[in-house]
């Protein structure tokens, strides 16, 4: 095995003064980066700084409109991602999805011609190259069980395995360690060590800046579309680093304290669901927003998911505003004033093939009817009442009869929000509010928040974002595998104790 | 060109009761043909609209044929022993409703995917009319009201016609205008955010399988009443017509959403196609190779056009 040199290296892939608009918004304007073989490069910036439309520039789904891309030297323009798939990149996502009933080796020979012998599929030869590659880079990985058994982490060095069994030469991982525990982060480095030292070129993306600053070679900073910095050596700090990206997420300083006398809004008692492995205790007050901050399988969402109704209780007590709350469904919930925006709203929350007042109005249908009995909604006031909700949430839309897949990430999720405006609710549930929207709607749509909470209500943020932890929270309570392990009033909440809460604790002491 | 898309079904429709006119004036634009047209196509109308029902929420129903079969055999069965033939429609009625809501249950409770709780319910009730009906043909004691039901003319027209119109009106109101209506678009524009906005998807769920028992079992009563006799497996090919039907009409929506107007375009093209080709002399091989090839064409024209 070599130790990387990096400069000696083959300059593997050069994105130079790349830029990219879709209609108004300029996603990318002037953004270079360059990595060589055998280097790991983070790649950093905020939501909407554009670090995603590079990523997709860099795999073959968009064409740029300007700048150069370089190959080992050569020019390159991808019509597709097969393009960039033939020419080494191999993009891998926190998700991309593997089939469960294949084993590793099946996996990762997928798409790929299978070696033959006798006209017949040669699953021997097939193990044994996955085997030598996986011994030199994952060796404790089983290679014969269904994917569907292995657990996260181990799923995510099958996606690696596979792109560099089929001829990858450069990987560009998007959040690859998002889902993992910090035990398993380590190993998942350990794996990258060992690839980088095969002379693979690796661009590693992630909001985890401490893993960028500790996995990286050279740190590149993006802010609104433009290379801004790239780190080396003793640069590559932390507090430097979210200097260059242009700070923290500006925290909402005139937020006006909770009075001492504010009712109690909400009180859980020894809450214990499926998902969580310590009974929860928390109490919130009318008008106060709580940041319930963990990492994916942390057990964040519990609390919003047993209050919605849709995780069952196991043990514990749930009040509203006094009365006892045990909801069976949604519906319950709904009844006893709780309003609710899910995580991941194409799959949870918006009904794409319909129009805005389609979306707007169905959970609370009921309330546009035209004569109290009969259950037909007056399409005049629903028309009206999306309106008015629409300005409430400053939700940009061409007409009321649009499909909701021609709205942007952001109007979409206002979109979404638009359906509680002018209700009085008690609670309001919020999952990963300003996941996948530009830095503009999410500041738009924290002030939403705010004005929620202004009206009263109490507010649950589940995030896994820690700027957005540290914007909206009053109170930030942090879930590690399944249990609170930390609460941080506003003045106490830093970037680094959430951090350090949330991880495990072998990396907090690190 | 949007418009081409749009009322592309609807050009292909008219553009085919043209052409057949004019290749056969006298037989095919006859008042005659058009009554027995009507007459014809009322059941398929029917069960096509239970189709709509169900494969609006996103699931499919192939019991629709079995249950008809078994309200008709249900019902010739009750006239034939003479006892209370009054009760005999609605008894066969509520077999259809109860058969679509365990339908309903086992999707929306168990989870069982529908294309399989369909079809296993669906042999059963296909046992149960063959057992009722001892296998063979049902035509005793059979009240001349009850043929009425299918052979009748109000105002000189087929009183099947009626039948069609009804249903359809009341399924499309439903629908297109009802908090009910609502409910079966959102669970089949995306299940789980409707279970997460509150909406009571297994109630809803239950109901569109009944109802599409309850239409079915109508459909069986009203064609055994044209006919005025009964086999057990008279309602079976029903059901791949009822779904072709559906399929031409979802190429009629936006958004390429099962509709019941779509659905009727979709009766009306697959008869009017059945009709003409019988009458300008194709034969019946042919127009069975010919209908399908339609359909995969109008689906595909749509998709074409969409990729846009």
């Amino acid at each position: 095995m070599q130790l990387t040199e990096g400069e000696g290296r083959a300059l593997a892939l050069a994105l130079d003064g790349l830029c990219k608009s879709f209609e108004a918004t300029r996603a990318l304007d002037g953004a270079s980066l360059s990595v060589r073989a055998g280097e790991i490069l983070g790649l950093v910036g905020h939501n909407g700084a554009g670090k995603s439309t590079l990523i997709k520039i860099a795999g073959g789904l968009y064409a740029p409109d300007a700048g150069v891309m370089r190959v080992f030297g050569q020019d390159v323009r991808f019509n597709s991602p097969h393009d960039a798939y033939d020419a080494g990149i191999r993009v891998i996502h926190q998700d991309a999805p593997l089939i469960p009933a294949f084993d590793t080796v099946d996996n990762c020979w997928l798409g790929r011609p299978y070696p033959r012998r006798l006209g017949m599929i040669d699953r021997a030869a097939m193990r044994r190259a996955i085997a030598e590659l996986a011994a030199e880079i994952a060796p404790d990985l089983p290679l014969d069980r269904p994917v569907a058994e292995l657990t996260i982490a181990e799923r995510q060095f099958v996606r690696l395995l596979r792109a560099i069994a089929d001829a990858g030469k450069i990987l560009i991982l998007d959040e690859p360690t998002a889902a993992l525990p910090a035990e398993d982060a380590h190993r998942f480095f350990d794996i990258l060590r060992r690839l980088r030292a095969r002379g693979t070129a690796i661009v590693f993306v992630s909001h985890r800046l401490d893993e960028v600053v500790e996995i990286s070679d050279r740190v590149v900073v993006l802010r609104d579309g433009r290379t801004v910095a790239e780190l080396v050596g003793a640069e590559m700090a932390v507090n430097r680093v979210i200097e260059e990206m242009g700070g923290a997420v500006e925290a909402a300083a005139e937020r006006t304290a909770i009075p001492q006398d504010a009712p109690i809004m909400l009180s859980i008692e020894g809450l214990l669901t499926p998902e969580l492995r310590r009974p929860v205790t928390v109490a919130v007050s009318a008008g106060e927003v709580v940041a319930l901050y963990g990492l994916l399988g942390s057990g964040r969402s519990s609390l919003l998911n047993a209050l919605w109704g849709i995780e069952p209780t196991l043990a514990g007590t749930m009040h509203l505003d006094g009365a006892p709350h045990r909801p069976a469904d949604p519906h319950d919930a709904i009844e006893a004033g709780i309003s609710y925006v899910p995580a991941d709203r194409h799959r949870t929350g918006l009904f794409a093939g319909f129009d805005l007042v389609f979306n707007k109005s169905l959970p609370l249908l009921a309330n546009y009817r035209r004569w109290a009995r009969l259950p037909l909604p007056d399409a005049q006031r629903e028309r009206q009442d999306f309106l008015a909700a629409a300005k409430q949430v400053a939700m940009v839309f061409r007409a009321p009869a649009q499909l909701a897949s021609t709205l942007s990430g952001g109007n979409q999720q206002k979109l979404i929000f638009s359906r509680w405006a002018n209700r009085h609710s008690k609670i309001m549930l919020l999952d990963e509010p300003t996941e996948g929207v530009d830095v503009m709607a999410k500041q738009a749509i924290a002030d939403i928040i705010r004005a929620i909470a202004a009206d009263g209500n109490a507010v649950l943020v589940s995030t896994s974002d820690r700027e957005e932890a540290l914007a909206l929270g009053d109170r930030v309570l942090v879930f590690r595998d399944g249990a609170i392990v930390a609460e941080f009033s506003r003045a106490e909440a830093t970037p680094a104790a959430l951090s350090a809460a949330a991880q495990a604790k072998e990396r907090a002491a690190a | 060109m949007h418009h081409i898309g749009r009322y592309g079904t609807l050009i292909a429709f008219i553009l085919l009761c043209a052409g057949f006119t004019l290749a056969a004036p006298a037989a095919f634009a006859s008042q005659a043909n058009v009554f027995n047209l009507l007459q014809q196509l009322a059941t398929l109308s029917i069960v096509a609209t239970a189709a709509t029902l169900v494969m609006t929420i996103g699931e499919f129903d192939l019991s629709v044929g079995f249950a008809a079969s078994l309200a008709a055999v249900i019902c010739f069965v009750m006239f034939g022993a003479g006892a209370w033939p009054w009760l005999a429609l609605p008894v066969a009625l509520v077999a259809g409703l109860v058969g679509g809501a365990a339908n309903g249950a086992l999707v929306a409770v168990y989870g069982v995917p529908s294309f399989v709780a369909t079809l296993a319910l669906g042999t059963i009730l296909s046992g149960a009319a063959f057992g009722l009906s001892g296998g063979g043909s049902l035509f005793q004691n059979v009240p001349a009201e009850f043929t009425a039901l299918g052979r009748g003319a109000v105002f000189g027209v087929p009183v099947l016609a009626f039948w069609i119109v009804a249903v359809m009106g009341v399924a499309s109101f439903v629908l297109s205008l009802t908090e009910f209506g609502r409910h079966l678009r959102a669970i089949g524009g995306n299940a789980l955010a409707a279970r997460l906005a509150g909406l009571p998807i297994a109630r809803d769920i239950i109901v569109t399988f009944a109802l599409a028992g309850g239409l079915s079992a109508l459909a069986g009563l009203l064609l055994a009443a044209r006919l005025g006799s009964v086999q057990p497996q008279m309602g079976e090919p029903l059901l791949l017509p009822a779904y072709a039907a559906v399929f031409i009409g979802t190429t009629a929506s936006p958004t390429g959403s099962p509709s019941i107007p779509g659905t009727l375009l979709g009766v009306a093209i697959t008869g009017v196609l059945a009709n003409g080709m019988t009458i300008v002399g194709v034969e019946p091989f042919v127009q069975k190779m010919l209908t399908g090839a339609i359909i995969i064409v109008a689906v595909l024209v749509r998709r074409l056009g969409r990729a846009k």
